[in-house]
């Protein structure tokens, strides 16, 4: 009988702690609690609008389709008033994932780094923050000293509140760090995005897609700029698939397979190695292309 | 016909053949675009007292503002005649405005497009006014004749929020258009015979936003009080118009000329490389009307 009881609640106790975890996945999070409701004088107004995968564009537009290159989740928007000064609007992005919340965090990197969160920039009146599979945008709709310590203020509250941090793609570590550029990470798997940093071709030639993971890096030496594309496959196929199709449509000239020196007469290189597909654009010299390639794949 | 890839190097091969404009991406010369089009006419149309507040037009004063823009275009002095050359009471017609939630083209725009319409003769329930909702809309399914209006912003993806961008919800995937800048979003107007259709463009600048921040692509310290309507046949000479003035202001209050984050460069190739009409400002005729004062151009 005894050991029936426990059962039961082994079974009771399990079962619980499976529902908290079932309620705690992308998107079933109440994003209304990680936000505070006054900072610094400003005081939430109105009540929080959530916006969904569908509903985005009603709230941001023709943007909205940036997040949805993330495959973000769902977003709660508060609005802070305080009387005689600028509006601050606050948008939570639950992103699903991690790898998210930091890929759409890289596709905005101007300002000053201000310590919070996993990643943080401030500039004019907006602070954006990554932390965990959250990304947070909190925007002053006018600049001031009030508004902007407000503005830090609550972003440090919202940053607490989040108990999660996330890990970063480890694709970022294969990036050399000899002349990257500061600030210059893109990390992302979607050909649209990919293109608004670096215009590749039109259509999907690498075939990027959710099961990829991509980082692009920009380099600055004193010959000018060149880039650094890694893309991570699922499978060495779909990797060998990639680099064909690349040499294919965006080479297919070249006399020795993966280097061309393009019409900007900049060089282009391309390597495979197992599931990694490394791109170097625009460098300076054969050499230069060959020895980026080689500082991933050493 | 599988379509050829365009990739980054095609655009490459045109900078290095025209090394002069090379650096301009917007001024890429592709082959296959259309014989150069006529000089066309833009009326840029302001008035002092044209809002009544923040963000909100007075619907009088841009009835006045739009009947006097049209009559000047058309060149004919009665307002329901000027109209009546571009839109036949038989017509089906569909207005095509934007819903921005922060700047859209308001009620005020909208509705004085409305009544001349139907000053025109064309039966109401033969007018529709739609945004994201074109491609269901039974109106703009059956329309005979378009008039696209929309404001003027800078925008995430195409650089400029333009009378050519306004048309995207025609097309079922967007996002499709979205790369390199929406270089090719003129193909919208070609492939889905819009060109033709379209009546009337009108770029609402009466309160245009130059700059793009955040989010949301928008703030309220980034628009200004211009005052005015952008009026063509032409969307590109329209646009082009628009894109000048934005910068121009751009450049006032930056105190430097700051590029946009996204060049707006789909207005030139929609000239050079897709022929619907003139950006290049040699090949616009543009009349100024009303009010002087910071017009920028």
């Amino acid at each position: 009988m005894k050991t029936k009881i426990w059962g039961v609640i082994f079974l009771l106790i399990a079962g619980g702690m499976a529902q908290m975890c079932k309620n705690r996945k992308a998107g079933d999070i109440d994003l209304g609690t990680l936000m505070p409701h006054e900072v610094n004088e400003w005081k939430s107004q109105g009540a929080d609008k959530i916006y969904t995968e569908e509903t985005i564009f009603d709230y941001i537009n023709g943007a909205g389709e940036i997040y949805r290159a993330y495959n973000y989740k769902k977003l709660q928007a508060r609005n802070f008033t305080r009387e005689g000064y600028p509006q601050i609007i606050a948008d939570l992005f639950d992103m699903g994932e991690a790898k998210n919340a930091f890929g759409i965090f890289t596709h905005n990197l101007e300002g000053e780094k201000v310590g919070i969160g996993q990643g943080s920039l401030y500039s004019g009146g907006l602070l954006q923050i990554w932390k965990g599979r959250y990304f947070v945008s909190l925007f002053a709709e006018e600049e001031t000293n009030e508004s902007k310590a407000a503005v830090l203020a609550m972003g440090k509250k919202v940053a607490s509140s989040i108990n999660e941090d996330g890990q970063l793609p480890s694709i970022i570590e294969l990036l050399p760090e000899e002349n990257l550029k500061k600030n210059s990470i893109r990390y992302f798997y979607n050909h649209l995005i990919l293109n608004y940093h670096f215009f590749l071709a039109d259509d999907n030639i690498l075939n990027l897609a959710e099961n990829t993971d991509a980082v692009l890096g920009t380099y600055q030496t004193e010959n000018g700029k060149h880039w650094l594309l890694l893309v991570n496959y699922p499978n060495k196929e779909n990797a060998v698939k990639a680099y064909n199709n690349f040499l294919n449509v965006y080479m297919p000239e070249a006399l020795e397979e993966g280097i061309l020196q393009t019409e900007n007469a900049k060089w282009t290189a391309v390597k495979i190695k197992q599931i990694l597909l490394t791109i170097v654009f625009d460098a300076p010299s054969k050499g230069a292309a060959k020895k980026m390639l080689f500082a991933v794949h050493k | 016909m599988k379509k050829k890839t365009l990739t980054r190097r095609d655009f490459l091969k045109v900078a290095a053949v025209t090394p002069v404009m090379g650096a301009v991406a917007g001024s890429l010369k592709i082959p296959a675009a259309e014989k150069p089009l006529q000089k066309s006419k833009v009326v840029l149309i302001r008035d002092e007292n044209a809002l009544l507040s923040f963000k909100k037009p007075d619907a009088e004063i841009v009835q006045r503002m739009l009947d006097e823009a049209v009559t000047t275009l058309v060149g004919e002095k009665d307002v329901t005649k000027a109209w009546k050359t571009l839109i036949s009471p038989n017509d089906i017609v569909g207005i095509k405005t934007n819903i921005m939630r922060y700047l859209p083209t308001t009620f005020e725009v909208e509705n004085a497009i409305k009544k001349r319409i139907l000053d025109a003769g064309v039966a109401e329930n033969n007018i529709g006014i739609d945004d994201r909702g074109v491609r269901k809309n039974p109106i703009f399914k059956k329309a005979t004749a378009l008039i696209n209006a929309r404001p003027a912003r800078t925008h995430h993806w195409s650089g400029m929020g333009s009378c050519i961008k306004n048309y995207i919800m025609f097309v079922p995937k967007a996002f499709e258009y979205h790369g390199d800048s929406c270089a090719d979003l003129a193909t919208i107007w070609k492939d889905l015979n819009l060109k033709d259709k379209t009546k009337l463009n009108i770029l609402v600048m009466l309160n245009p936003q130059f700059h793009t921040v955040g989010p949301h692509s928008y703030a309220d310290k980034y628009i200004w009080e211009y005052k005015g309507l952008i009026v063509s046949k032409d969307p590109v000479a329209a646009d082009s118009t628009g894109l000048r003035i934005i910068e121009a202001k751009r450049k006032e209050y930056f105190g430097e000329d700051v590029p946009m984050k996204t060049p707006a460069k789909h207005i030139r190739l929609a000239e050079t490389r897709h022929g619907l009409g003139v950006a290049d400002p040699a090949k616009i005729e543009l009349i100024k009307l009303g009010w002087e004062d910071g017009i920028l151009i």
